[in-house]
C-alpha cells in the first residue's frame, strides 16, 4: 500500500513489450507467446505483443502504430543482440515521435535461444527473467540527445603499399586533403618487390609505378617517405597525429636521383628491397623505381655517421653536384590536425628459419617466395635470370613447397590466402623463362584457387606441365653441391617419392607487420586472434576499426592478394569520405557525467581513461584549490571504466547509472511466479 | 551404417573411435587434414610400410577394428619426429599408442617380442638385455670375463609398479 515517490512516477509510464520470434531462431527454442503473455502481467505494461520478424517493415509498423494509438513512452523490444537492431529500432521509435533512448533491447538471441537450445523450458523462463529486467530499467531510462561536433576534414593514410597509394589517390580525387605517411625511404611496399602479378601475369611494376606517381604528383596528397606516426591524441573527427620525418641526411628537395652517390660510396650494404640477396651501398636510392627518387644514407653503415668524425670519407658529398647530401640532418616533427585514419601497414612473409625442417637460411638453395620475386624481377640481383644462389647456375629441378607457416598450429594457424596463387604464378614463370627442359613440381596440401580467373590460372599451370605433388616434404636435406633432396608420400598414387632439387622455394605464408603493436596502442585499434588488426564486423563492418574514424586498407587486416587490397582500399576511403564529408558528425549520448559535488579531485578517473577524455580542473567558482574531473563530451566514449573505479560514484555512465543497473538486479532476484515487476 | 570399406565390409566403430580420442587428451586427431607430411618423413615406412596419415584417416572415420588386430602399429619405431613436424598437432604417435593400449585392452594379437620385452623389464629392469661383445680379435666378452660386477635385479618396489601400471593399461 505504501508507494514511495519514486514508484508513483515510474507508475504513470506507459510500456510496450514486443517479442520477436527472429523467424525460429527464437521462437524454435524459446516459447514466444508465454513470454509475451508473461509481460502483460508486469507493472505499468500497456500492450505486450510477439512476431515473427520485428525488424521488418510490418514490425516496426506494429511498433510505430501502437506508440501513437496507446500514447507509448517507453518501449522493450526482445530480439536479437542491441549490435544487430538497436540502431534500427531507435530509429523506429523516434519515427513514432519517442525519443530514441526510452528503449530497452533484450537480448533472446545471442543471451537466450542459441546458447539453451538444449533445454527450452528454462530458456523460457531465462527470457522471461530477462524481459522483467529489461522493463525494471526502461521505467528509469532518460531522454538523450545525440550531441554534433564540428570536424577536421584531412585523412591522414598510415602505409604506402598499393592499399595506402589507392585510398589516398580516391580520397584526394573526392577532394580531401591527404596525408601519406610511409616508413621506407620510398612508397610502393610489397607489390613493388614483386615481379608479375597472378591471374593475368601484368607485370607489377607496369601497373604500381604510374599509381605511385600520380600519388606524389597529386596536388591534395602530401607524401611523408621515411617517416613515422610518433603520436595520435584525440578522437573521430578531431585527431592531433604527431609524424616523424626520419632524417635521410640528403636534401630532398635538390637531391636528382643521379646515383652519382651510390657510385662512389665504398660501404657495401645488404639490399632490403632485394630481400638481401644483391648488396647496395649506404648511401643509395630505395629500389629503381622509387618515388620520391631521393637517396638516403644509412646511418648504421656510413663511415661518417657511423664515426661522427668531419675528416672521415664524405665521397658522396664531394660527388654530389647539387650539393643535396647534409649529414647534419635531424629527425622532423610535423604536426597534423586530421579527421580520420586509414590504416593501410600491410603485412611481413614468415620467417622460414624458424622450421628447421625445410632448411631455410642454413641451405643457400632453399629459398622463399619473396626472395624468388627478386630473383625473377629484371631490376633484381641477377636481372630477371632464375638462377640457384649457391652455384649461380640455371637450376634444372625447381620445387615449391605449400604452406609454409600457415594452416600450422605451431606457427599461425589461418590459411595465408596467396601461397597457392603465389607459387603457380612463380612456377608458370619458370616455366616460361627456362622452357620446356626444367623439372618443376609444386608439392601441395590443398590447392586453393578461389579468386576470379585464378582455376583458370590453375588449369595454365597444368597445361605447361607443371607436375602437382599431392603431399607436404617432412624434412629438407642438402647434398655436398649444394642441391637438395627429400622425401615426400604423394597421396594420389600412395608412394613414398624420392625428389632432387637444385631449387626449393617456400610459400611463406603472410604474417601481421612488426610495426601492428605499435599501431594497435597508437590508434586504439584492436586486434583479432590470428595478430592482424580487426575489423568492427567480420561482414557488415569489414573496412573499419571498433574505434570510431579508424579504417583499415589491405593485409593489416587479414592476409590478401592485390585485387582484394585494392578493392578494401577503395572501400575505406569511401567509408572515410562518407564520414568527413559534412564537416561534422554525431556521437552516441552514451558518455560519462560527473557529479560536481561528489566528484574529490583524486584523479583516478584521469589516469584510467582509455581516450584521455577526462580533464582535471581547478574549481574557480567557489574554491581555488580544489580540482575536479570534467568530460571531454567529443572524446568520451562511454566505456565505463571512469565509473567503475570512481571512489565517490562521482562519474556516472548515461543511460548506465547505478540506479538502472541496480533496479535489473532487483529484478533479477525477483522470482519469476510473484506478480510484478519490482 | 554411412560407410563401408567396400574391400574388406568393415563397418565404423564409434565407440572404439571415441574412446580412442578420450585417449589423446586434446591431440587433435580430428584436425588432420592429410599434408601427409608425417609419413613423408616417418622412419618406418620403408623398412615396415607404416603409412602414418593412413592410420590417422581410417581411425577419423571410425575404421578401427581391422587396425588394432593388424601388425601395422606395431611398426612405429617411437622416433616421434611426426609429433615435432605436425602443423596440426594431429600427432600419429600418439594415436598408434593408443592403438595399441586398445590392443592390449581388448588382447589382441600382439607381436611376441613386445611380450618378451615386458617380461624382460619385469625380470632385469633393463629395456636391452646384456649382450655379449665381440673383439677385433675375435675374443667374446660378457661382464664376467671383463670381471665386471654382477648387475643387481631390479628392486621389488619397481616390479610392483611396473605391474600396477601395466594393469591400468
Amino acid at each position: 500500500m505504501f508507494q514511495t515517490g519514486l514508484q508513483l512516477a515510474t507508475r504513470m509510464t506507459r510500456i510496450g513489450v514486443y517479442v520477436c520470434h527472429c523467424g525460429l531462431n527464437i521462437a524454435g527454442t524459446v516459447d514466444v507467446e508465454k513470454v509475451a503473455e508473461y509481460a502483460k502481467t508486469l507493472l505499468d505494461i500497456v500492450v505486450a505483443k510477439h512476431y515473427t520478424y520485428m525488424c521488418s517493415e510490418p514490425g516496426q509498423c506494429m511498433i510505430q502504430d501502437d506508440i501513437k494509438a496507446l500514447k507509448l513512452d517507453r518501449i522493450v523490444i526482445a530480439t536479437c543482440s542491441p549490435r544487430m537492431h538497436e540502431e534500427t529500432f531507435r530509429k523506429t521509435v523516434a519515427e513514432a515521435g519517442l525519443n530514441p533512448y526510452l528503449l530497452e533491447i533484450v537480448n533472446l538471441r545471442e543471451h537466450v535461444s542459441w546458447p539453451h537450445s538444449e533445454e527450452p523450458e528454462k530458456a523460457t523462463e531465462k527470457a522471461k527473467a530477462l524481459v522483467r529486467m529489461g522493463v525494471a530499467r526502461v521505467k528509469l531510462l532518460e531522454p538523450l540527445e545525440k550531441r554534433r561536433v564540428s570536424i577536421f576534414k584531412d585523412v591522414l593514410v598510415v602505409g604506402g603499399g598499393i592499399a595506402g597509394i589507392q585510398a589516398s589517390l580516391d580520397l584526394a580525387n573526392a577532394g580531401f586533403k591527404v596525408y601519406l605517411v610511409e616508413k621506407a625511404p620510398s612508397i610502393g611496399g610489397r607489390m613493388a618487390q614483386l615481379d608479375k602479378t597472378f591471374p593475368t601475369l601484368d607485370c607489377s611494376a607496369c601497373i604500381l609505378t604510374p599509381r605511385m606517381v600520380d600519388v606524389a604528383k597529386h596536388p591534395n596528397v602530401t607524401l611523408l617517405t621515411n617517416s613515422e606516426v610518433e603520436s595520435v591524441k584525440g578522437f573521430v573527427g578531431n585527431y592531433e597525429v604527431a609524424i616523424v620525418k626520419k632524417p635521410r641526411y640528403v636534401d630532398g628537395d635538390k637531391c636528382v636521383g643521379c646515383e652519382l652517390c651510390t657510385k662512389v660510396c665504398p660501404v657495401k650494404v645488404p639490399d632490403k628491397f632485394n630481400e638481401r640477396l644483391g648488396k647496395t651501398r649506404a648511401i643509395s636510392i630505395y629500389s629503381s623505381h622509387a618515388v620520391p627518387k631521393v637517396a638516403t644514407i644509412d646511418p648504421d653503415f656510413c663511415l661518417r655517421l657511423k664515426t661522427k668524425k668531419k675528416d672521415v670519407c664524405g665521397k658522396c658529398a664531394q660527388a654530389c653536384e647539387a650539393k643535396a647530401i647534409n649529414f647534419e640532418q635531424q629527425p622532423e616533427t610535423v604536426q597534423l590536425k586530421i579527421g580520420g585514419v586509414i590504416i593501410a601497414v600491410g603485412s611481413e612473409v614468415f620467417d622460414a628459419s624458424r622450421m628447421p625442417e625445410y632448411g631455410y637460411g642454413r641451405f643457400p638453395n632453399v629459398i622463399s617466395n619473396i626472395e624468388f620475386e627478386r630473383i625473377s624481377d629484371a631490376s633484381g640481383p641477377t636481372n630477371g635470370k632464375i638462377l640457384s644462389p649457391k652455384t649461380g647456375q640455371p637450376p634444372r629441378t625447381v620445387v615449391f613447397v605449400q604452406c609454409v607457416g600457415s594452416r600450422d598450429k605451431r606457427f599461425h594457424e589461418y590459411c595465408c590466402r596467396v601461397g597457392c596463387m603465389v607459387s603457380l604464378k612463380q612456377a608458370i614463370l619458370v616455366r616460361e623463362k627456362m622452357g620446356r627442359d626444367v623439372n618443376i613440381y609444386v608439392c601441395f596440401n590443398d590447392l586453393r584457387s578461389f579468386g576470379k580467373g585464378y582455376e583458370e590460372f590453375y588449369r595454365r599451370a597444368r597445361d605447361l606441365d607443371i607436375n602437382f605433388v599431392a603431399g607436404i616434404p617432412s624434412d629438407v636435406r642438402m647434398a655436398s653441391d649444394g642441391s637438395l633432396y627429400f622425401d615426400v608420400f604423394e597421396r594420389g598414387t600412395s608412394k613414398l617419392l624420392e625428389m632432387q632439387s637444385d631449387m626449393v622455394v617456400l610459400a611463406n605464408g603472410l604474417v601481421p607487420s612488426s610495426d601492428i603493436t605499435e599501431i594497435n596502442e597508437l590508434f586504439h585499434a584492436s586486434r583479432s586472434a590470428d595478430g592482424f588488426l580487426l575489423e568492427a564486423h567480420p561482414k557488415l563492418r569489414p573496412l573499419e576499426c571498433s574505434t570510431a574514424g579508424i579504417f583499415l586498407a589491405g593485409a593489416c587486416q587479414g592476409p590478401k592478394d592485390i585485387p582484394d587490397t585494392v578493392a578494401q582500399a577503395s572501400g575505406a576511403a569511401a567509408k572515410a569520405m562518407d564520414l568527413l564529408a559534412s564537416g561534422e558528425i554525431e556521437l552516441e549520448p552514451l558518455k560519462a557525467v560527473v557529479d560536481e559535488d561528489l566528484c574529490s579531485g583524486c584523479r583516478v578517473c584521469e589516469s584510467l581513461c582509455p581516450f584521455s577524455a577526462i580533464e582535471i580542473k581547478r574549481e574557480a567558482k567557489i574554491d581555488e584549490e580544489k580540482l575536479r574531473a570534467e568530460v571531454i563530451e567529443a572524446m568520451c566514449q562511454g566505456c565505463g571504466l571512469c565509473s567503475a573505479a570512481c571512489p565517490t560514484g562521482a562519474i556516472k555512465i548515461q543511460q548506465y547509472s547505478n540506479k538502472q543497473v541496480l533496479a535489473q538486479v532487483d529484478a533479477a532476484l525477483t522470482e519469476t511466479k510473484t506478480k510484478g515487476g519490482n | 551404417m554411412s560407410l563401408i570399406d567396400s574391400m574388406s565390409m568393415a563397418k565404423p566403430n564409434l565407440k572404439t573411435r571415441s574412446k580412442i580420442l578420450a585417449k589423446l587428451r586434446g591431440r587433435d586427431l580430428v584436425n588432420c587434414f592429410q599434408c601427409i607430411k608425417c609419413t613423408s618423413g616417418c622412419t618406418a615406412l620403408k623398412l615396415l610400410e607404416l603409412k602414418p596419415h593412413e592410420i590417422e584417416k581410417l581411425v577419423n572415420l571410425g575404421l578401427v577394428d581391422e587396425l588394432m588386430s593388424s601388425d601395422i602399429i606395431w611398426t612405429c619405431v617411437t622416433c616421434l619426429k611426426c609429433v615435432q613436424r605436425c602443423p596440426q598437432k594431429a600427432s600419429p604417435y600418439h594415436v598408434i599408442i593408443a592403438l595399441r593400449n586398445l590392443a592390449v585392452e581388448r588382447e589382441a594379437k600382439i607381436p611376441e617380442e613386445f611380450m618378451k620385452k615386458v617380461s624382460q623389464i619385469l625380470e632385469t629392469g633393463l629395456a636391452e638385455s646384456m649382450q655379449k661383445v665381440t673383439t677385433r680379435k675375435m675374443e667374446t666378452c660378457d661382464r664376467e670375463s671383463l670381471k665386471l660386477p654382477k648387475l643387481a635385479g631390479p628392486k621389488e618396489s619397481f616390479q610392483a609398479a611396473f605391474m600396477k601400471a601395466l594393469e591400468e593399461r
